[in-house]
């Protein structure tokens, strides 16, 4: 009798048992494989976002494995999610890789036009010293026709001389327009080198990202200037205006948060589109640096397709390149 | 030839009856249909096919499957498919950004390499092959 009661019992708690172990293997695996890149060297500081999404349907796996549907569901997004944190740190880091293989590119170009201009200017010295041998040759072979058509020879010398000086004061000219025109493209060289530093490290530019008052709105706009033209990363200075915003999605936290990424009709519409959305996730990265819960945030890249003002002015274009910060109801 | 009130009151009442129904709140909940349709054609615009084939395939399939749940009134269905079509157009945007800037760096060295290799053979004319 004890013996038939404990039977099914058994039954109940091995079964039990095998649900939570395959639970437990796939949150061990997604949280393995999250820490794993935690600790990478190289990928472990980059994606913070994408991270600590990951870090949250991972967890979500563990607390809410209940159901078989459910917690399918649950691992395939957790899946993905941290398959997503690979990809993006990974990018980024190639992202840095490519920057420093341009700067590596100018400095290649720069170091051969320097090269070239090296060899120009000692080819114009050769040249005028020659020149220098040649005045003295020629004053000399003129000092002797001189003496010659004195006594009443008109010698052919006279012609050889002229010629020889005419090609040698040729070669100098040349000598010297080359060294000129390769100066030039150094100092080209130079201001491109310059002006791409100055792109990377837009430090002392004066932007002043008008965050629109929020008052009791539910959107905040932070206009172009907190970004370098073209670039997706948040300029420094406007970083204090991050601090805006937190505190405007942080007056309400049961409110989701979207955020949208503009572009002006200018350029490629697709590498518009690219562009608004790495803005969206640059603001959402600062925001979550600055402590807001990644679960609140998603980003959109809208590209062009929707202006708040006519394209066709600079004014008008300058309004549309922006990120807006929506409050929604969940 | 005159109607009797009850034939002429009975329309009208079932009439009002389906205008009322029809003005109802029929707004479904949010699936999230809209943002995984947006997402997936980013997704496909950010080069997903080539960089990601088989997330973007998966995103289209997730999200048909959302779309005919919808359709069903299985909106916790339709939720979950959304989701998971969402997620998968995320993976391919993030796979499609690494998958360019990897090409770019392959061509970026190469290139470097190319030029060094030219200024030591040649240094008097590659400043001149590089431009």
């Amino acid at each position: 009798m004890n013996l038939k009661m404990w039977i099914p019992t058994l039954l109940l708690i091995v079964s039990a048992a095998a649900t939570a172990a395959k639970t437990d293997l796939d949150y061990a695996r997604l949280r393995a494989s999250l820490n794993d890149l935690a600790a990478d060297p190289a990928l472990g500081k980059l994606a913070p976002a994408e991270r600590a999404l990951a870090e949250q349907a991972v967890q979500a796996v563990a607390e809410k494995g209940g159901n078989g549907k459910e917690h399918a569901h649950l691992v395939y997004l957790a899946e993905r999610r941290v398959n997503i944190a690979y990809a993006t740190a990974q990018a980024i880091d190639q992202e840095r890789r490519l920057d420093k293989l341009d700067r590596e590119h100018d400095q290649i170009l720069l170091a051969a036009s320097r090269h070239d201009a090296e060899q120009a200017r000692l080819e114009a010295e050769k040249q005028r010293i020659q020149s220098l041998a040649q005045a003295e040759e020629t004053e000399r072979l003129r000092a002797e026709a001189d003496a010659a058509r004195a006594q009443g020879e008109v010698s052919a010398q006279d012609a050889v001389l002229a010629r020889k000086q005419a090609e040698q004061t040729k070669r100098l000219a040349d000598a010297q327009a080359k060294e000129a025109a390769l100066s030039r493209k150094e100092a080209q060289l130079l201001a491109d080198a310059a002006a791409a530093d100055a792109r990377s490290r837009p430090a002392a530019a004066a932007a002043a990202p008008a965050a629109t008052p929020a008052g009791a709105s539910r959107q905040m706009v932070l206009n172009d200037t907190a970004f370098a033209p073209g670039a997706a990363t948040l300029r420094p200075e406007a970083r204090s205006n991050v601090s805006s915003i937190v505190a405007f999605v942080n007056r309400d936290r049961s409110k989701q948060i979207r955020i949208e990424g503009h572009t002006d009709n200018t350029g490629n519409a697709n590498a518009d589109l690219v562009l608004s959305q790495r803005r969206a996730e640059a603001v959402r990265d600062a925001l979550v640096g600055a402590g807001v819960d990644a679960r609140r945030i998603t980003t959109f890249g809208m590209g062009q397709a929707q202006p708040v003002a006519s394209n066709s002015s600079e004014d008008g274009r300058a309004k549309n390149r922006r990120v807006d910060v929506i409050l929604e109801d969940r | 030839m005159t109607l009797l009130p009850a034939k002429i009151h009975r329309p009208v009442a079932v009439f009002f009856c389906l205008l009322l129904a029809a003005c109802g709140p029929t707004k479904p909940p949010p699936m999230g249909i809209e943002d995984a349709t947006r997402q997936l054609q980013a997704a496909r615009e950010a080069g997903g096919s080539t960089y990601a084939p088989l997330e973007v395939r998966s995103a289209e399939e997730r999200l048909s499957m959302a779309r005919a749940a919808a359709g069903k009134k299985d909106y916790e269905d339709a939720l979950q498919f959304a989701q998971e079509s969402q997620v998968n157009s995320e993976l391919a945007l993030a796979k499609s950004r690494l998958g360019k800037t990897r090409e770019k760096v392959e061509a970026r060295t190469r290139e470097n390499a190319q030029l060094r290799q030219d200024l030591s053979t040649n240094p008097d004319s590659a400043g001149a092959n590089s431009q």
